[in-house]
């Protein structure tokens, strides 16, 4: 039973983080679904649903077709509105209905791009695993979909695994800009204010630079198919931000990874909760700002590159409850939701996460891109 | 590499003719994987000595948790086959087909193909493709080619066609094809020209024609194959000649 969380909520399902990614890219996304995923995701997992439009359908899968394997009908109410909404791509994702019937999503996706003569992708979510997953596979396909070899341009950074499941809205300008200023040129933000013609000039970038685990897996994709190396870390605080970019030109002059939100030292008396590449860099900016050395708790999943050593991997509300207690810090820096679980005596800042406590603390949200710890932590 | 299922009636002999077909693949020297898709979870228990290997889904019903390693849920069985049951929920209770496609999956994450290396992949699935769960084996990257065994008699023959119409149906969806008919013999009246109707309607060939022997029960008893008992009896050769037909095709792709 150590999946049930008995204080705090849970994360983003996996068919919000498919969503999410694929928002801004003018594709059509249809969850396989009786509606209620549609709601969940459009209500605390998209805050851009009233302020910009995309085409994510739900399927309204009733319990007659999930019995009888009615995919005919799924297939044609997709090639239907497809026929409609003329979108550059398709992508099928799925809830856990479909997968305790073992929809091929593969199979139903080849039908249904022979029917429609549209592109179309399919998205192996059953709404029962993280956002991450779901955003990753999603990113990872449209980018080997769209990725096109071309020539490489000096300086030039593409950014990965930016959605606003992990970041607040207007976080890809603050990140273009920060590039800009360090004199890079930025060619895609995956996938917050992006595009489809971006994702094609991808290859032409000398560097990746990885924001959450979600763009991990497309970046390793771009890494195996055109030799960009990867930078992981996300630009906050004073220092670190112009230590990440350093990290970037080192990447691309020695074309290696460099895994720079793991360069922390794990410890001292602060714990950060949260999504691995976010957390581990805001150690970094703790320590280079010279506010003490932090521990990260991963709740997600991710490579363990990413993090420091000693740094840890706990997703179980019994196993962080436990981990905190043990360790005693003095403060704790997560999402609001988490400060029910934490040592009443222990400090705790604020540092509110959507993917988490969805629209609960979205007032409080604030661009962290290139800025002071001071003014995100409060 | 080979990529197999065979399907047929309940009771019509499959994991015989399954576990046959590995013993004789394995003689000629293949890596050989058999995974058997029935709750019954009996498909290589004549491969094992009569040993059983814990089936997937008791594993996790045991251990609440996903197994880690290939090792948790198979068993080295005769010629060095590896034997891996999906076993089946509580019976009378859950979902078997979903416990078939859970064990894909998983099989899937713990790279068994890519660490194993086999030659070839033998699915032994039980009776009909009755939903979902039961057409896992024949989709892409799974089996390529399905085996229906079959007898003479009427029922045999009914589900035969079924089977054949449901792989037909997936044309457009890259599932394997149907290679073929195994004729495992009754005995009934008329028995071959019956099957030879259905093959030839269906457009499909009988691949391999195994007579009704006392070899097969006999070894069944000791917990054998009648391959590993006695390679040289009538219904070994058989079973040998298949796998030979079998690896040349797959050496001539």
């Amino acid at each position: 039973m150590k999946n049930v969380s008995k204080i705090i909520p849970c994360y983003a399902a996996d068919s919000s983080g498919v969503c999410s990614a694929l928002y801004e890219l003018g594709g059509m996304t249809v969850v396989h679904d009786a509606s209620g995923c549609n709601s969940t995701y459009s209500t605390h997992d998209e805050p851009r649903w009233t302020k910009m439009k995309s085409n994510i359908f739900i399927s309204a899968l009733t319990e007659l077709d999930a019995i009888m394997g009615n995919d005919d009908k799924f297939i044609a109410d997709v090639v239907s509105a497809a026929h409609d909404k003329q979108p550059a791509f398709i992508a099928l994702c799925g809830s856990p209905m479909p997968m305790m019937t073992g929809f091929d999503y593969d199979a139903v996706a080849l039908e249904i791009e022979a029917q429609s003569g549209i592109k179309t992708i399919p998205l192996h979510t059953n709404g029962t695993r993280s956002y991450i997953e779901g955003a990753s596979e999603a990113l990872l396909e449209v980018v080997k979909a769209y990725a096109q070899p071309c020539e490489k341009r000096d300086n030039a950074v593409n950014v990965l695994g930016l959605t606003p499941l992990d970041f607040p809205l207007g976080t890809d300008t603050a990140i273009k800009k920060w590039l800009a200023d360090n004199g890079f040129e930025c060619v895609c933000t995956l996938a917050m204010g992006d595009s489809l013609d971006n994702i094609k000039a991808m290859p032409s970038a000398k560097v990746s630079l990885v924001v959450s685990y979600s763009g991990f897996a497309a970046a390793q994709y771009l890494k195996d198919t055109y030799g960009i190396p990867i930078v992981c870390g996300v630009p906050l605080g004073c220092e670190y931000p112009c230590d990440l970019a350093g990290a970037l030109f080192w990447a691309m002059e020695h074309n290696e990874d460099y895994f720079y939100s793991a360069v922390h030292q794990s410890g001292g008396d602060t714990v950060i909760i949260g999504e691995s590449v976010f957390a581990s860099s805001l150690a970094c900016a703790l320590e280079s700002d010279r506010r003490g050395r932090a521990t990260v708790i991963s709740t997600l999943p991710t490579d363990e590159r990413i993090l420091a050593q000693g740094d840890v991997c706990l997703s179980a509300e019994e196993d962080i409850e436990k981990y905190l207690q043990d360790y005693k810090p003095a403060c704790v820096i997560a999402d609001p939701l988490y400060k029910y679980i934490v040592p009443k005596e222990t400090a705790f800042l604020n540092l509110p996460h959507f993917a988490f406590s969805g629209r609960c603390y979205e007032r409080h949200f604030t661009n962290v891109i290139d800025r002071r710890l001071q003014e995100i932590l409060r | 590499m080979i990529k197999l299922a065979i399907y047929g009636k309940g009771g019509i002999g499959k994991s015989t003719c399954t576990a046959n077909l590995s013993a004789a693949l394995a003689s000629l020297g293949k890596r050989v994987i058999q995974i058997g898709c029935d709750p019954k979870a009996d498909s290589t228990i004549n491969l094992l000595h009569g040993d059983p290997v814990l089936p997937v889904m008791d594993y996790m019903r045991k251990y609440d948790e996903e197994p880690e390693k290939i090792e948790q849920i198979s068993k080295t069985g005769y010629g060095g086959i590896l034997c891996i049951e999906t076993g089946g929920p509580t019976p009378g209770l859950g979902c078997a087909g979903r416990g078939i496609i859970t064990t894909f999956s998983l099989l899937e994450e713990l790279e068994l193909f890519k660490t194993f290396k086999p030659d070839a992949v033998l699915y032994d699935v039980l009776g009909d493709v009755v939903c979902g769960g039961f057409a896992a084996p024949i989709r892409e990257g799974y089996a390529e080619q399905v085996l229906i065994v079959t007898s003479g008699e009427k029922m045999a023959l009914y589900a035969a066609n079924n089977i054949w119409s449901a792989v037909k149906n997936f044309e457009d969806r890259s599932y394997a094809k149907v290679r073929g008919v195994i004729l495992n013999r009754r005995n009934v009246i008329g028995e071959e020209e019956k099957v030879r109707a259905f093959a030839d309607k269906a457009g499909i060939e009988i691949t391999a024609d195994i007579p009704r022997s006392d070899d097969i029960t006999r070894y069944e008893d000791m917990g054998l194959t009648a391959v590993e008992g006695d390679p040289d009896c009538e219904v070994s050769k058989r079973f040998i000649a298949l796998a030979k037909t079998l690896i040349e095709e797959d050496e001539n792709k």
